[in-house]
């Protein structure tokens, strides 16, 4: 029995969510809503005491982190395989998960909380002081100073960095693509699912780099991994809008899972 | 093709914990130190084995592995040897949770307090001029940026303080996980306690009011059955500290 603890179908969430699609596994949806911060109640709080999402729970264990929650998934559900055989092509897949969490997340996310954020928060209806008191109440310190400097506005040094990271994120993607068809190798993997999850809101907010002409491999691939059933059906669980435009629900920048 | 390992002296974090995996495992290879304050690591040579200039690099095969984490786990998946990681699934989870809080939340605040103390003696008596050229070589925009912040000595004692707090709940999280087990992960000696040893053993003697016997019996308890393992011994065997300036305060 597994149950998903889950926001949209956006970053971390959707890494989990796609991992669960692509190995055939029935879950229960537990949908939280991070816009009315259910991720820093207590109850929530019980299973992932950094109030983040996704959580996978299974047989009364907590699973939080999405590279090490899918790569558990693998392990545990051997069936249609996500990771290559050999040691090599497995290395290749950690190292690109570890790329997506390192810097790659926080890049995009970044970028996507300074161009969606202030909808997001808009959609709660609240007034700014009852939006800054809700922060204010926080539990978890990190993400309430994250929160804190995201609706004080992120600085332009902060978003030229993200710009300039995924700028060479793209070309360390076309490159990789030059030589294989999918991030890892010949196979499609965890690899590709990690990216994508992040990568999909690119050619929507970075259109200067993210084009036909400046990363014809990459968009090729985003539309391969996007044509996967599996991917569609964890996407189309999303409940508010295009998941392809509205991005962060605020500044969960290192991680949300 | 035999194995060769890329690293730096002292054998801590990133280099220590690729070496004493290789140690544990059983596993015979050239040993390729590379020397930090001659910049090594940004010469020509090193950068066409790993393009971004980043220690360690496990050559296998004729095959460049970076990534200390990964290559950690390459090295259980491709040679025969005592296990490294926990055949336990939940076990497995929790040591690659444990390895990524190690190396990202205990390594930076680490970096960023002991950094300052570092640079100096890798800096040496070169000039400014001649120090920027050679971070200029460093491949990473952040990583340019904490270079010349440190050798500038200008990191704000606001960060400081803020990865000293981090180090202090790392130290009690850690304590705890110890308390309720005899390894990182649970029962087994895995990945997660060579990461530990690699990241955060040295601790108690940089930072020992953070982590000493009476605030942290059992992670001392632990460090002293870490280091009586041969592996560990046979590592620090190898390893050659350097002199380090005095630490300032804190």
């Amino acid at each position: 029995m597994l149950d998903l603890f889950h926001w949209e179908p956006h970053g971390a969430c959707a890494r989990v969510m796609i991992c669960l699609e692509e190995k055939g596994l029935q879950y229960s949806s537990r949908y939280v809503d991070v816009l009315a911060f259910e991720q820093y109640r207590p109850e929530f709080l019980q299973l992932n005491d950094a109030g983040q999402v996704p959580v996978l729970v299974q047989d009364g264990l907590a699973y939080v982190e999405a590279s090490a929650t899918c790569e558990y998934l693998e392990e545990a559900f051997a069936a249609r395989p996500l990771m290559p055989r050999q040691p090599a092509g497995r290395w290749r897949v950690r190292v690109w998960q570890k790329y997506v969490d390192d810097g790659f997340a926080a890049s995009v996310t970044d970028l996507a909380w300074q161009a969606h954020g202030a909808r997001g928060l808009q959609a709660r209806a609240l007034e700014p002081a009852a939006l800054h008191s809700a922060i204010d109440r926080i539990p978890v310190a990190p993400r309430r100073a994250a929160w804190q400097a995201a609706v004080a506005g992120l600085d332009a040094e902060r978003l030229a960095r993200a710009r300039q990271r995924i700028a060479a994120s793209v070309e360390h993607i076309e490159a990789q693509l030059a030589g294989s068809p999918w991030l890892a190798g010949p196979e499609y993997s965890l690899a590709d699912i990690a990216v994508f999850s992040y990568f999909k809101y690119l050619p929507a907010l970075f259109p200067t780099v993210l084009n036909g002409d400046a990363a014809p491999r990459s968009l090729d691939w985003m539309r391969r991994v996007e044509a996967r059933p599996a991917v569609r059906a964890a996407l189309a669980r999303g409940r508010r809008g295009d998941p392809f435009t509205i991005s962060a629900p605020g500044p969960e920048y290192v991680r949300w899972g | 093709m035999p194995l060769e390992l890329y690293f730096f002296q002292p054998l801590g974090t990133n280099s220590g914990r690729v070496f004493l995996a290789l140690l544990e495992k059983g596993v015979e290879f050239n040993e390729r130190e590379l020397n930090g304050r001659e910049f090594e690591h940004l010469q020509p040579q090193y950068l066409a084995i790993n393009p971004r200039g980043q220690v360690p690099a496990l050559v296998h095969d004729g095959r460049a592995l970076a990534e200390g984490a990964a290559i950690c786990e390459y090295i259980d998946e491709a040679f025969e040897g005592p296990p490294l990681r926990p055949a336990d699934l939940r076990e497995r989870w929790s040591m690659r949770r444990w390895c990524r809080y190690i190396e990202n939340d205990v390594g930076r605040a680490l970096m960023m307090i002991h950094w300052n103390r570092i640079v100096p003696g890798f800096v040496g008596a070169r000039t400014p001029e001649e120090f920027e050229r050679l971070v200029a070589r460093v491949p990473d925009a952040d990583r340019r940026r904490a270079w010349r912040r440190a050798y500038l000595q200008q990191t704000p004692p606001e960060e400081l303080e803020e990865s000293r707090g981090r180090l202090r709940e790392a130290s009690q999280r850690i304590e705890t996980a110890l308390s309720g087990a005899p390894w990182m992960a649970g029962t087994s000696y895995s990945l997660a306690d060579i990461d530990l040893l690699s990241f955060f053993a040295f601790v108690s003697r940089w930072s020992p009011e953070i982590v000493n016997k009476t605030a942290t019996p059992r992670t001392m308890a632990w460090i002293e059955r870490m280091e009586e393992r041969p592996a560990v011994r046979a590592l620090r065997a190898r390893t050659r500290m350097p002199q380090l300036p005095p630490a300032t305060s804190g």
